[in-house]
């Protein structure tokens, strides 16, 4: 590996790290510097890269979505901390992160605590397996998607279980429904990614960007899987219009109603970090990962370094926008209605786009002639 | 999941002020419900009793924070029917014209609170923007946005500023166009119409039998409005049509609404051009003046007191923007008055929750209760 990626990086750092370290450190110290040890701090320097990016990505995520929520509403969005309004989130963290945690008497303490840290951690996991560009491939894994939507499906277990250890009525009727929602919404998803592998072969999240580098992005093709996609994705990280487990309105907060202070910031946190993830797979599977658009005629720029990375970041960024875009403009769907939409119409939508993807491998249709 | 009980209150996004519905739930599906007021009641039909006729009015803007000048004008009435005043006919437009702004103000903050409930963002922020343009209206004649203390016993307490009639038809055309987008908007939307059609379903037959009134009757297809059915001050004397819907349910209610944010715009504008014609007082020129003291201090032997007010009994029911509301003074000759009794819409139609609520599901609570529009202020007084 060269050293313009990210474990190529990591691993000169560790370098600099231990060469610094040897000369000065007493003679006990030195078989703790060794080279197992050198390596070890490189995937450690990784691992602290990715989950610091991930989690710096979600909370700017917030700010993003408070700003343009705000536009669309006819007002500025946060304004006063930081440049227009940028560490906003970092205050509120702060200022949440100093809360003293508050657990109601009769809540299971096991599952109280434990509901909003795997919630967090698993969420965080699934950033380490999404490239983000050729340099950033944090989990080299030939099912690195299978991976990644696995673990976005753990989700569900840990709402239900902080809701039923709250013991309040409010977070058990929240998670009954998070439950119902994400099983329901998991089948049209998965079968969304289902014809995107049809038409790559792999479950490997690298190459079905190379794919899509060399034959043109899977939105094209693959319209109906993208939307279909794009919806059950709006179901699965709980945003408007699906957001029925939290629906503020008739309860409360939902499922994490009794979790407060830092709690409270955790999850909020972790929704949008599978937010993040949501976005990161629509652009990773349908929009050409992080290949400038038409890349074929713009070399120059994505051979620039860093230049994937910025691509990338600005197709989520987008991604995420219209994320936003249908939660101001769309009111919330009742939960028998929810239900409806996902089997009797995602399920169906996303069978036919599978049989579409099919008919195009099998009568070598695919890949398509080029377009640009 | 088996039955069970559900407290939505006295704190709860729903409730839109300090009440508690108490529902019982079969999974999501609603079989019971149970509203409990009181939790705002402070007593302001009794602190009436201890304050002046005019010190009244302060209450008055307590009592719903949405339509303070509505609540003003419907104890007014009343009270000046007690005492015998006659208000001048400028005044009674500007009071129309109060009036008919305040209808307004109070059903663009209930579109906000509305479209919020199920979970419409983005025009929370526009109804909420269009009351402001109103709430600065009032504040250009009556200093303050909310709680305004404008009128008096036999009038109000000063005519509209110079230029004011000219702003006010500015905002009326504005908004008329307003109103076109936001029903644009709602009925456009699937989602919407999925939420509000055949949600909340209260006949007619049932609205009558449960005293539900206001907008709510009217969705139900009763062409009820007090202003064209028992009028009071110029509504007589202005050109405007009662909004009826038969659907008889959310939605319903909410296009009842809607065409009373357009008629009041038609009579905010004819009460304009009058008001343009026809300068005069704003201010009964008699108005009885309260002389002497209600009991003499104690010891005071040669303290002489003098006549009161002539006495009088005062009735009202105007057409609030919630419903039908009703107050009654009793003029005992005192300097206060002897007894105040409120008939509050709100109450009553919040009392019949049972009637719509059962047999829909936990998600319709916020649509169907916010679609009565609810202000607890005026509920428990």
């Amino acid at each position: 590996m060269s050293s313009a990626t990210l474990f190529g990086f990591s691993s000169w750092l560790a370098a600099q790290m231990f060469g610094m370290l040897r000369p000065i450190a007493p003679a006990p110290m030195q078989p703790l510097l060794g080279a197992q040890a050198q390596s070890a701090t490189a995937y450690l320097l990784v691992g602290t890269f990715v989950f610091a990016t991930g989690l710096v990505n979600a909370i700017m995520l917030i700010w993003w979505e408070r700003k343009l929520l705000g536009r669309f509403m006819d007002r500025r969005g946060a304004m006063h901390v930081g440049y227009a309004g940028l560490l906003q989130n970092f205050a509120d963290g702060l200022k949440l992160f100093r809360k003293q945690p508050l657990m109601p008497r009769e809540a299971d303490p096991l599952g109280y605590w434990l509901a909003p840290t795997a919630y967090l951690a698993t969420s965080l996991m699934i950033v380490g397996f999404l490239p983000v560009s050729t340099g950033w491939v944090p989990g080299v894994a030939p099912l690195s998607l299978l991976m990644a939507l696995a673990l976005f499906s753990f989700a569900p277990f840990f709402i239900f279980i902080g809701a039923w250890s709250s013991n309040n009525k409010y977070s058990l009727i929240g998670g009954m429904r998070t439950a119902a929602q994400l099983v329901a919404y998991e089948v049209p998803l998965l079968f969304a990614v289902v014809s995107v592998v049809l038409l790559t072969g792999s479950f490997d999240l690298t190459t079905i960007v190379n794919t899509q580098i060399k034959e043109g992005w899977f939105a094209f093709p693959l319209i109906l899987g993208l939307v279909v996609f794009f919806v059950a994705m709006l179901a699965e990280v709980e945003r408007i219009p699906f957001d029925l487990p939290e629906a503020e309105a008739e309860l409360v907060e939902g499922w994490n109603t009794e979790y407060g202070g830092m709690l409270f910031a955790m999850t909020t946190l972790a929704d949008y970090v599978r937010g993040l993830v949501g976005s990161y797979l629509v652009v990773l599977l349908f929009l050409g990962g992080w290949w400038m658009p038409a890349g074929q005629f713009t070399n120059v720029v994505n051979g620039f370094p860093l230049a994937g990375i910025l691509w990338f970041q600005v197709k989520v960024y987008l991604v995420f926008a219209v994320f936003v875009w249908v939660r101001a403009s769309l009111p919330r769907v009742r939960t028998d209605q929810l239900l409806q939409i996902g089997w009797k119409r995602m399920v169906p939508l996303s069978l036919a786009n599978v049989l579409l993807a099919a008919v195009l491998v099998v009568t070598g249709w695919w890949p398509l002639p080029k377009m640009f | 999941m088996s039955e069970m009980w559900i407290n939505m209150g006295p704190q709860h996004p729903m409730t839109h002020g300090l009440w508690n519905l108490r529902v019982k739930v079969d999974g999501e599906l609603v079989i019971d419900a149970v509203p409990e007021m009181g939790y705002l009641h402070r007593g302001i039909e009794k602190i009436c009793e201890y304050r002046q006729y005019n010190e009244v009015v302060t209450l008055m803007d307590r009592c719903c924070y949405v339509a303070g000048l509505a609540w003003e004008q419907l104890y007014l009435m009343a009270s000046e029917q007690a005492l015998g005043v006659e208000v001048p006919e400028r005044a009674e437009y500007i009071r129309v014209t109060c009036q008919e702004l305040q209808r307004l103000a109070s059903h663009l903050m209930w579109f906000a609170a509305f479209v919020m409930d199920i979970g419409l963002m983005a025009p929370f922020g526009y109804g909420m923007r269009d009351r402001d343009v109103i709430l600065d209206l009032f504040q250009s004649f009556t200093g303050a946005r909310m709680t305004y203390e404008y009128m008096r016993v036999g009038g109000v307490r000063n005519d509209f500023p110079v230029g004011f009639t000219d702003r006010a038809r500015g905002v009326m055309d504005w908004l008329e166009h307003r109103v076109d987008d936001y029903e644009d908007l709602c009925d456009r939307s699937d989602i919407f119409l999925k939420r509000c059609v055949d949600v909340g379903v209260l006949k007619a037959k049932d609205c009558i039998r449960t005293g539900i009134t206001g907008p709510m009757l009217r969705a139900a297809g009763v062409p009820r409005d007090l202003r064209r059915d028992r009028p009071y001050s110029v509504y007589p004397e202005l050109d405007f049509q009662v909004a009826v819907h038969d659907a008889a349910d959310v939605y319903g209610r909410y296009r009842v609404r809607m065409e009373e944010m357009r008629q009041s715009i038609r009579i905010v504008r004819q009460c304009l051009d009058h008001l343009d014609k026809r300068p005069g007082r704003v201010m009964a020129e008699k108005v009885p003046r309260f002389v002497g003291t209600p009991s003499p201090p104690p010891g005071s032997e040669s303290y002489i007191v003098r006549r009161g007010y002539p006495k009088g009994v005062g009735l009202s029911a105007m057409e609030e923007p919630h419903g039908e509301a009703m107050a009654y003074v009793v003029n005992e000759g005192g300097e206060q008055p002897y007894r105040v009794k409120f008939r509050s819409p709100v109450m009553v139609n919040i009392s019949a929750a049972r009637e719509y609520l059962v047999g829909y599901r936990v998600s319709d609570i916020p649509a169907i209760m916010g679609s009565v529009d609810i202000c607890v202020g005026e509920s428990d007084r």
